[in-house]
Protein backbone atom coordinates (compact mmCIF):
# COMPACT_ATOMS: atom_id res chain seq x y z
CA UNK A 1 0.00 0.00 0.00
CA UNK A 2 1.36 3.43 -0.90
CA UNK A 3 1.72 5.54 2.02
CA UNK A 4 0.18 8.95 2.49
CA UNK A 5 3.65 10.18 3.62
CA UNK A 6 5.42 10.91 0.30
CA UNK A 7 8.36 12.74 2.04
CA UNK A 8 10.21 11.10 4.74
CA UNK A 9 8.97 11.18 8.73
CA UNK A 10 11.71 12.84 9.97
CA UNK A 11 11.46 15.88 7.06
CA UNK A 12 7.59 16.01 7.83
CA UNK A 13 8.40 16.08 11.51
CA UNK A 14 10.83 18.98 10.98
CA UNK A 15 7.83 20.85 8.72
CA UNK A 16 5.07 20.36 11.01
CA UNK A 17 6.63 20.59 14.72
CA UNK A 18 6.23 24.34 15.09
CA UNK A 19 2.55 24.23 14.60
CA UNK A 20 1.59 23.22 18.05
CA UNK A 21 4.01 25.58 19.73
CA UNK A 22 2.87 28.70 17.58
CA UNK A 23 -0.62 27.40 17.14
CA UNK A 24 -0.74 27.24 20.62
CA UNK A 25 0.82 30.59 21.62
CA UNK A 26 -1.85 32.48 19.23
CA UNK A 27 -5.03 30.53 20.84
CA UNK A 28 -3.84 31.41 24.11
CA UNK A 29 -3.57 34.77 22.46
CA UNK A 30 -6.91 35.22 21.21
CA UNK A 31 -8.15 33.84 24.94
CA UNK A 32 -6.55 36.33 26.31
CA UNK A 33 -7.97 38.94 24.50
CA UNK A 34 -11.69 37.36 24.64
CA UNK A 35 -11.01 37.73 28.40
CA UNK A 36 -9.77 41.25 28.18
CA UNK A 37 -12.58 42.65 26.05
CA UNK A 38 -15.19 40.46 27.33
CA UNK A 39 -15.77 39.23 23.73
CA UNK A 40 -17.80 36.08 23.21
CA UNK A 41 -16.75 35.57 19.37
CA UNK A 42 -13.49 35.88 19.81
CA UNK A 43 -13.58 33.38 22.68
CA UNK A 44 -15.84 30.78 20.21
CA UNK A 45 -12.57 31.30 18.17
CA UNK A 46 -10.00 31.38 20.49
CA UNK A 47 -11.73 27.65 21.71
CA UNK A 48 -12.03 26.11 17.98
CA UNK A 49 -8.21 27.26 17.37
CA UNK A 50 -7.72 25.67 20.13
CA UNK A 51 -9.49 22.25 19.45
CA UNK A 52 -7.49 22.32 15.81
CA UNK A 53 -4.18 22.65 17.31
CA UNK A 54 -4.74 19.62 19.75
CA UNK A 55 -5.77 17.56 16.71
CA UNK A 56 -2.91 18.48 14.83
CA UNK A 57 -0.38 17.55 17.25
CA UNK A 58 -1.29 14.01 16.60
CA UNK A 59 0.58 14.00 12.94
CA UNK A 60 3.26 16.01 14.53
CA UNK A 61 3.78 13.82 17.81
CA UNK A 62 3.49 10.25 15.68
CA UNK A 63 6.31 11.62 13.07
CA UNK A 64 8.11 12.65 15.33
CA UNK A 65 8.50 8.89 16.59
CA UNK A 66 9.00 8.07 13.20
CA UNK A 67 12.04 10.26 12.65
CA UNK A 68 13.98 8.14 15.40
CA UNK A 69 15.11 5.06 13.52
CA UNK A 70 15.97 7.62 10.86
CA UNK A 71 18.42 9.83 12.69
CA UNK A 72 19.75 6.62 14.54
CA UNK A 73 22.45 6.30 12.52
CA UNK A 74 23.13 9.34 11.65
CA UNK A 75 26.63 11.05 13.13
CA UNK A 76 26.24 12.21 16.44
CA UNK A 77 23.26 10.57 17.85
CA UNK A 78 22.27 11.39 21.23
CA UNK A 79 20.11 8.50 22.47
CA UNK A 80 19.53 10.35 25.43
CA UNK A 81 18.93 13.86 23.66
CA UNK A 82 15.64 11.57 21.65
CA UNK A 83 14.40 10.03 24.45
CA UNK A 84 14.36 13.36 26.67
CA UNK A 85 12.83 14.87 23.41
CA UNK A 86 10.07 11.84 23.27
CA UNK A 87 9.27 11.62 27.09
CA UNK A 88 9.01 16.14 26.78
CA UNK A 89 6.56 15.69 24.08
CA UNK A 90 4.75 12.79 25.66
CA UNK A 91 4.00 15.15 28.44
CA UNK A 92 2.82 18.14 25.99
CA UNK A 93 0.85 15.61 24.21
CA UNK A 94 -1.11 14.99 27.13
CA UNK A 95 -2.12 18.17 28.02
CA UNK A 96 -2.27 19.46 24.57
CA UNK A 97 -5.20 16.78 24.38
CA UNK A 98 -7.00 18.09 27.78
CA UNK A 99 -6.84 21.16 26.76
CA UNK A 100 -8.19 20.63 23.70
CA UNK A 101 -11.18 18.65 25.45
CA UNK A 102 -12.08 21.13 27.62
CA UNK A 103 -12.44 23.46 24.58
CA UNK A 104 -14.60 20.95 22.98
CA UNK A 105 -16.88 21.07 26.03
CA UNK A 106 -17.41 24.61 26.13
CA UNK A 107 -17.81 24.89 22.49
CA UNK A 108 -20.96 22.39 23.17
CA UNK A 109 -21.80 24.09 25.63
CA UNK A 110 -22.12 27.32 23.58
CA UNK A 111 -23.64 25.67 20.91
CA UNK A 112 -26.70 24.50 22.95
CA UNK A 113 -27.19 27.14 25.79
CA UNK A 114 -25.68 30.35 23.79
CA UNK A 115 -22.59 30.63 25.95
CA UNK A 116 -19.64 28.33 27.89
CA UNK A 117 -19.46 28.68 31.40
CA UNK A 118 -16.60 30.79 32.58
CA UNK A 119 -15.35 27.79 34.29
CA UNK A 120 -14.80 25.49 31.43
CA UNK A 121 -12.76 28.22 29.11
CA UNK A 122 -10.29 29.22 32.27
CA UNK A 123 -9.97 25.31 32.48
CA UNK A 124 -9.52 25.20 28.88
CA UNK A 125 -7.21 28.35 28.87
CA UNK A 126 -4.90 27.16 32.10
CA UNK A 127 -4.27 23.65 30.48
CA UNK A 128 -3.51 25.67 27.23
CA UNK A 129 -0.68 27.68 29.00
CA UNK A 130 0.84 25.08 30.87
CA UNK A 131 0.36 22.94 27.38
CA UNK A 132 2.23 25.66 25.54
CA UNK A 133 5.08 25.48 28.21
CA UNK A 134 5.49 21.61 28.28
CA UNK A 135 5.65 21.57 24.31
CA UNK A 136 8.33 24.57 24.44
CA UNK A 137 10.19 22.51 26.16
CA UNK A 138 9.60 19.73 24.03
CA UNK A 139 11.26 21.80 21.27
CA UNK A 140 13.59 23.06 23.14
CA UNK A 141 14.99 18.90 23.53
CA UNK A 142 14.08 18.56 20.21
CA UNK A 143 16.34 20.88 19.11
CA UNK A 144 18.93 19.41 20.78
CA UNK A 145 19.16 16.43 18.97
CA UNK A 146 20.49 17.61 15.88
CA UNK A 147 21.87 20.36 17.63
CA UNK A 148 24.72 18.40 20.13
CA UNK A 149 26.66 21.61 20.56
CA UNK A 150 23.67 22.82 22.83
CA UNK A 151 24.12 19.97 25.02
CA UNK A 152 25.13 20.29 28.36
CA UNK A 153 28.29 18.19 29.13
CA UNK A 154 27.03 15.89 31.96
CA UNK A 155 23.74 15.24 29.74
CA UNK A 156 26.33 14.05 26.40
CA UNK A 157 28.12 11.91 28.64
CA UNK A 158 25.30 10.36 30.79
CA UNK A 159 24.96 6.67 30.53
CA UNK A 160 21.26 5.63 29.72
CA UNK A 161 19.07 3.91 32.12
CA UNK A 162 15.80 3.08 29.93
CA UNK A 163 13.91 3.03 33.14
CA UNK A 164 14.17 6.66 33.48
CA UNK A 165 12.46 7.49 30.47
CA UNK A 166 8.16 7.33 30.81
CA UNK A 167 7.96 5.73 27.14
CA UNK A 168 10.25 2.92 27.96
CA UNK A 169 8.23 2.25 30.94
CA UNK A 170 4.76 2.68 29.40
CA UNK A 171 6.46 0.02 26.40
CA UNK A 172 7.86 -2.24 28.39
CA UNK A 173 4.30 -2.55 30.86
CA UNK A 174 2.49 -2.74 27.76
CA UNK A 175 4.83 -5.29 25.84
CA UNK A 176 5.48 -7.61 28.76
CA UNK A 177 2.32 -7.65 30.70
CA UNK A 178 -0.07 -10.38 29.82
CA UNK A 179 -3.69 -8.39 29.92
CA UNK A 180 -2.43 -4.90 29.20
CA UNK A 181 -2.30 -4.98 25.58
CA UNK A 182 -5.90 -7.47 25.31
CA UNK A 183 -7.56 -5.06 28.10
CA UNK A 184 -6.49 -2.08 25.66
CA UNK A 185 -7.64 -3.16 22.54
CA UNK A 186 -11.32 -4.65 23.77
CA UNK A 187 -11.93 -1.00 25.09
CA UNK A 188 -10.75 0.72 21.85
CA UNK A 189 -13.21 -1.86 20.31
CA UNK A 190 -16.24 -0.36 22.40
CA UNK A 191 -15.03 2.56 22.43
CA UNK A 192 -15.08 2.63 18.16
CA UNK A 193 -18.49 1.28 18.34
CA UNK A 194 -19.88 4.14 20.65
CA UNK A 195 -18.57 6.80 18.22
CA UNK A 196 -19.47 5.35 15.10
CA UNK A 197 -22.90 4.82 16.77
CA UNK A 198 -23.12 8.24 17.28
CA UNK A 199 -21.89 9.85 14.47
CA UNK A 200 -23.88 7.51 12.79
CA UNK A 201 -27.36 8.94 14.32
CA UNK A 202 -26.11 12.73 13.31
CA UNK A 203 -25.15 12.31 9.96
CA UNK A 204 -28.20 10.25 9.26
CA UNK A 205 -30.21 13.52 10.80
CA UNK A 206 -28.78 15.66 8.31
CA UNK A 207 -28.66 13.26 5.54
CA UNK A 208 -32.57 13.20 6.20
CA UNK A 209 -33.33 9.76 8.85
CA UNK A 210 -35.62 11.56 11.65
CA UNK A 211 -36.39 14.66 9.85
CA UNK A 212 -38.77 15.75 11.95
CA UNK A 213 -36.61 15.80 15.22
CA UNK A 214 -34.85 18.99 15.79
CA UNK A 215 -31.27 18.60 14.99
CA UNK A 216 -30.22 20.08 18.65
CA UNK A 217 -31.81 17.22 19.98
CA UNK A 218 -29.59 14.94 18.24
CA UNK A 219 -26.61 16.90 18.52
CA UNK A 220 -27.13 15.99 22.63
CA UNK A 221 -25.48 12.51 21.86
CA UNK A 222 -22.07 14.56 20.36
CA UNK A 223 -20.54 14.03 24.22
CA UNK A 224 -20.90 10.09 23.85
CA UNK A 225 -19.10 10.23 20.74
CA UNK A 226 -16.38 12.29 22.30
CA UNK A 227 -16.35 10.17 25.20
CA UNK A 228 -15.42 7.23 22.47
CA UNK A 229 -12.94 9.23 20.61
CA UNK A 230 -10.98 10.14 24.09
CA UNK A 231 -11.00 6.58 25.08
CA UNK A 232 -9.80 5.43 21.95
CA UNK A 233 -7.08 7.91 21.54
CA UNK A 234 -5.75 7.17 24.97
CA UNK A 235 -5.86 3.23 24.35
CA UNK A 236 -4.01 4.29 20.87
CA UNK A 237 -1.86 6.04 22.14
CA UNK A 238 -0.92 3.16 24.62
CA UNK A 239 -0.07 1.08 21.69
CA UNK A 240 1.84 3.29 19.85
CA UNK A 241 4.02 4.62 22.76
CA UNK A 242 4.24 0.94 23.59
CA UNK A 243 5.15 -0.52 19.99
CA UNK A 244 5.51 2.30 17.99
CA UNK A 245 7.83 0.23 15.39
CA UNK A 246 4.94 -1.32 14.39
CA UNK A 247 3.76 2.02 13.00
CA UNK A 248 5.78 4.42 11.96
CA UNK A 249 6.42 2.82 9.17
CA UNK A 250 3.18 1.04 8.22
CA UNK A 251 1.10 2.39 5.05
CA UNK A 252 -2.30 2.25 6.88
CA UNK A 253 -1.58 3.68 9.85
CA UNK A 254 -0.19 7.12 8.21
CA UNK A 255 -4.12 7.17 6.21
CA UNK A 256 -5.54 6.49 9.38
CA UNK A 257 -3.76 9.25 11.13
CA UNK A 258 -4.96 11.77 8.36
CA UNK A 259 -8.34 10.40 8.25
CA UNK A 260 -8.60 10.75 11.95
CA UNK A 261 -7.33 14.43 11.79
CA UNK A 262 -10.52 14.84 9.34
CA UNK A 263 -12.81 13.41 11.05
CA UNK A 264 -11.89 15.15 14.56
CA UNK A 265 -12.56 18.81 12.39
CA UNK A 266 -16.07 17.12 10.93
CA UNK A 267 -16.48 16.23 14.53
CA UNK A 268 -15.78 20.66 15.69
CA UNK A 269 -18.22 21.46 12.70
CA UNK A 270 -20.86 19.17 13.55
CA UNK A 271 -20.37 20.22 17.49
CA UNK A 272 -20.49 24.13 16.52
CA UNK A 273 -23.35 23.42 13.71
CA UNK A 274 -25.16 26.81 14.49
CA UNK A 275 -27.57 26.53 11.68
CA UNK A 276 -28.84 23.12 12.35
CA UNK A 277 -30.56 24.72 15.68
CA UNK A 278 -32.52 26.79 13.41
CA UNK A 279 -35.76 26.40 13.41
CA UNK A 280 -37.29 23.81 10.50
CA UNK A 281 -33.42 23.06 9.61
CA UNK A 282 -33.43 21.98 6.65
CA UNK A 283 -30.01 20.38 5.35
CA UNK A 284 -28.74 21.75 1.90
CA UNK A 285 -26.73 19.44 -0.69
CA UNK A 286 -23.25 20.90 0.27
CA UNK A 287 -24.28 19.55 4.09
CA UNK A 288 -25.57 16.04 2.97
CA UNK A 289 -21.67 16.09 0.83
CA UNK A 290 -20.10 16.54 4.78
CA UNK A 291 -22.22 13.97 6.36
CA UNK A 292 -21.36 11.11 4.04
CA UNK A 293 -17.94 12.35 4.24
CA UNK A 294 -17.75 12.03 7.69
CA UNK A 295 -19.30 8.48 7.89
CA UNK A 296 -16.77 7.96 5.01
CA UNK A 297 -14.09 8.92 7.22
CA UNK A 298 -14.48 7.15 10.42
CA UNK A 299 -15.38 3.89 7.96
CA UNK A 300 -11.70 4.78 6.64
CA UNK A 301 -10.22 5.22 10.08
CA UNK A 302 -11.53 2.09 11.12
CA UNK A 303 -10.72 0.38 8.16
CA UNK A 304 -7.13 1.41 7.96
CA UNK A 305 -7.04 0.50 11.68
CA UNK A 306 -8.16 -2.97 11.44
CA UNK A 307 -5.94 -3.62 8.21
CA UNK A 308 -2.67 -2.36 9.74
CA UNK A 309 -1.23 -5.87 10.01
CA UNK A 310 -2.60 -6.62 6.88
CA UNK A 311 -1.49 -3.85 4.75
CA UNK A 312 1.21 -2.61 6.36
CA UNK A 313 4.69 -4.07 7.31
CA UNK A 314 3.76 -4.50 10.88
CA UNK A 315 3.11 -7.20 13.23
CA UNK B 1 -17.92 -32.88 12.00
CA UNK B 2 -15.85 -29.19 13.34
CA UNK B 3 -12.84 -31.02 10.59
CA UNK B 4 -15.50 -31.31 8.41
CA UNK B 5 -16.63 -27.88 8.46
CA UNK B 6 -13.04 -26.66 8.35
CA UNK B 7 -12.57 -28.74 5.07
CA UNK B 8 -14.84 -26.59 3.35
CA UNK B 9 -13.70 -24.29 0.48
CA UNK B 10 -14.42 -21.36 1.50
CA UNK B 11 -12.45 -22.39 5.29
CA UNK B 12 -9.72 -23.77 3.62
CA UNK B 13 -9.39 -20.42 1.59
CA UNK B 14 -9.34 -18.33 3.95
CA UNK B 15 -6.97 -20.39 6.12
CA UNK B 16 -4.00 -20.27 3.28
CA UNK B 17 -4.87 -17.33 1.10
CA UNK B 18 -2.23 -15.09 1.20
CA UNK B 19 -4.76 -12.91 -0.34
CA UNK B 20 -5.72 -9.54 1.57
CA UNK B 21 -9.23 -10.45 0.25
CA UNK B 22 -9.14 -13.33 2.09
CA UNK B 23 -8.92 -13.33 5.85
CA UNK B 24 -7.80 -9.64 6.68
CA UNK B 25 -10.92 -8.49 4.30
CA UNK B 26 -13.38 -11.07 6.18
CA UNK B 27 -11.80 -9.69 9.63
CA UNK B 28 -12.39 -6.55 8.73
CA UNK B 29 -15.52 -6.96 7.27
CA UNK B 30 -16.70 -8.47 10.42
CA UNK B 31 -15.66 -5.46 13.01
CA UNK B 32 -17.44 -2.99 10.32
CA UNK B 33 -20.41 -4.73 10.57
CA UNK B 34 -19.56 -4.83 14.81
CA UNK B 35 -18.90 -1.29 14.85
CA UNK B 36 -22.57 -0.47 12.78
CA UNK B 37 -24.72 -3.08 14.23
CA UNK B 38 -22.94 -2.44 18.39
CA UNK B 39 -23.04 1.67 17.68
CA UNK B 40 -26.73 1.81 16.37
CA UNK B 41 -27.65 -0.64 19.47
CA UNK B 42 -25.73 1.68 21.60
CA UNK B 43 -27.75 4.96 20.44
CA UNK B 44 -30.87 3.16 21.12
CA UNK B 45 -30.13 1.83 24.31
CA UNK B 46 -28.40 5.47 25.95
CA UNK B 47 -32.01 7.19 24.56
CA UNK B 48 -34.03 4.33 26.75
CA UNK B 49 -31.89 5.00 29.36
CA UNK B 50 -32.43 8.82 29.44
CA UNK B 51 -30.01 10.29 26.92
CA UNK B 52 -31.67 12.33 24.29
CA UNK B 53 -34.84 12.07 25.95
CA UNK B 54 -36.47 14.94 23.75
CA UNK B 55 -36.30 12.53 20.57
CA UNK B 56 -39.31 10.50 20.43
CA UNK B 57 -39.23 7.12 20.61
CA UNK B 58 -40.91 6.82 17.34
CA UNK B 59 -37.73 8.68 15.39
CA UNK B 60 -35.65 6.02 16.32
CA UNK B 61 -37.33 3.38 13.85
CA UNK B 62 -33.99 3.54 11.52
CA UNK B 63 -31.94 1.82 14.18
CA UNK B 64 -33.57 -1.70 12.96
CA UNK B 65 -32.78 -1.98 9.56
CA UNK B 66 -28.79 -0.45 10.25
CA UNK B 67 -28.98 -2.97 13.02
CA UNK B 68 -30.27 -5.46 10.31
CA UNK B 69 -27.86 -4.97 8.09
CA UNK B 70 -24.80 -5.08 10.64
CA UNK B 71 -25.80 -8.26 11.82
CA UNK B 72 -26.29 -9.71 8.34
CA UNK B 73 -23.05 -8.78 7.63
CA UNK B 74 -21.80 -10.44 10.81
CA UNK B 75 -23.36 -13.52 10.37
CA UNK B 76 -22.04 -14.19 6.88
CA UNK B 77 -18.42 -12.96 7.93
CA UNK B 78 -18.75 -14.84 11.40
CA UNK B 79 -19.44 -17.84 9.42
CA UNK B 80 -16.94 -17.92 7.84
CA UNK B 81 -14.31 -17.06 10.29
CA UNK B 82 -15.46 -19.75 12.40
CA UNK B 83 -15.61 -22.03 9.42
CA UNK B 84 -11.75 -21.00 9.29
CA UNK B 85 -11.15 -22.25 12.71
CA UNK B 86 -13.85 -24.78 13.19
CA UNK B 87 -11.36 -27.48 15.40
CA UNK B 88 -9.81 -24.78 17.61
CA UNK B 89 -13.31 -22.64 18.37
CA UNK B 90 -16.02 -25.04 18.51
CA UNK B 91 -15.59 -26.16 21.90
CA UNK B 92 -13.68 -23.26 23.07
CA UNK B 93 -15.04 -21.73 26.11
CA UNK B 94 -14.43 -17.95 25.20
CA UNK B 95 -15.91 -18.47 21.31
CA UNK B 96 -19.12 -20.35 23.73
CA UNK B 97 -19.34 -17.01 25.95
CA UNK B 98 -19.10 -14.68 23.16
CA UNK B 99 -22.15 -16.72 20.85
CA UNK B 100 -24.39 -16.40 23.79
CA UNK B 101 -23.72 -13.29 24.40
CA UNK B 102 -23.97 -12.15 21.12
CA UNK B 103 -27.60 -14.68 21.06
CA UNK B 104 -28.50 -12.39 24.69
CA UNK B 105 -28.09 -9.54 22.86
CA UNK B 106 -30.20 -10.09 20.02
CA UNK B 107 -32.67 -11.12 22.09
CA UNK B 108 -33.04 -7.83 23.76
CA UNK B 109 -33.66 -6.35 20.73
CA UNK B 110 -36.71 -8.37 19.85
CA UNK B 111 -38.65 -6.43 23.08
CA UNK B 112 -37.22 -3.51 22.33
CA UNK B 113 -38.04 -3.32 18.63
CA UNK B 114 -41.55 -4.12 19.79
CA UNK B 115 -41.43 -1.28 22.31
CA UNK B 116 -40.15 1.70 19.71
CA UNK B 117 -42.38 0.11 16.79
CA UNK B 118 -45.72 -0.21 18.14
CA UNK B 119 -45.33 1.24 21.58
CA UNK B 120 -46.19 -1.98 22.99
CA UNK B 121 -45.41 -2.00 26.91
CA UNK B 122 -45.69 1.57 27.04
CA UNK B 123 -46.47 1.94 30.69
CA UNK B 124 -43.62 -0.27 31.94
CA UNK B 125 -40.94 2.36 31.74
CA UNK B 126 -38.97 0.55 34.29
CA UNK B 127 -39.07 -2.70 32.83
CA UNK B 128 -37.77 -1.10 28.99
CA UNK B 129 -35.03 0.43 31.31
CA UNK B 130 -34.19 -2.63 32.45
CA UNK B 131 -34.02 -4.13 28.82
CA UNK B 132 -31.57 -1.35 27.67
CA UNK B 133 -29.33 -2.12 30.25
CA UNK B 134 -29.24 -5.38 29.35
CA UNK B 135 -28.30 -4.44 25.82
CA UNK B 136 -26.01 -2.18 26.60
CA UNK B 137 -24.39 -5.10 28.97
CA UNK B 138 -24.80 -7.55 26.44
CA UNK B 139 -23.03 -5.88 23.50
CA UNK B 140 -20.31 -4.95 25.42
CA UNK B 141 -19.55 -8.40 26.50
CA UNK B 142 -20.07 -9.94 23.16
CA UNK B 143 -17.39 -6.84 22.02
CA UNK B 144 -15.27 -8.20 25.06
CA UNK B 145 -15.54 -12.05 24.35
CA UNK B 146 -14.78 -11.26 20.32
CA UNK B 147 -11.77 -9.41 20.72
CA UNK B 148 -10.39 -11.20 23.62
CA UNK B 149 -10.93 -14.58 21.17
CA UNK B 150 -7.45 -13.48 19.05
CA UNK B 151 -5.99 -14.20 22.44
CA UNK B 152 -7.65 -17.14 24.40
CA UNK B 153 -7.94 -19.01 21.57
CA UNK B 154 -5.18 -20.11 19.36
CA UNK B 155 -6.31 -20.72 16.21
Amino acid sequence: MMSAFGVNAAHLHLVLNHVPTLGAFVAVGLLLMALIRRNEALQQIGLEVLFIIALVTLPVFVTGAAARPALKNGPAFSDIAVRSHLDAAIAGFTVIELAGFAAWLALFQSSRRGRASRALVTTATLLLVVALLLMGRAATLGGEIRHPEMLTAEASTATIDPNQFLASRISEYMVNSWWAWPAAETVHFLGLSLSIGVLLAVNLRILGVMRHVPFGDVHRLLPWGMLGLGVNLVTGMLFFVGQPGQYIRNAPFHWKIIFLVIAGANFLYLTVFKKGFTDRYDPNLAEKAMAVASIASWLIVLYAGRMLPYLGNAF
Amino acid sequence: MLEWIESFGIAVWLRESPSVWAHPTVLTLHTTGMAVLVGASYVLDLRLLGIGRNIPLAAYRWIFPVVAIGLTVNLLTGVMLFAKNATSWGTALPFLVKMSLVVASVATLVPLRKYVLHGVGQSEGGRVRLMAFASLLAWSGAVTAGRLLAYLVVA
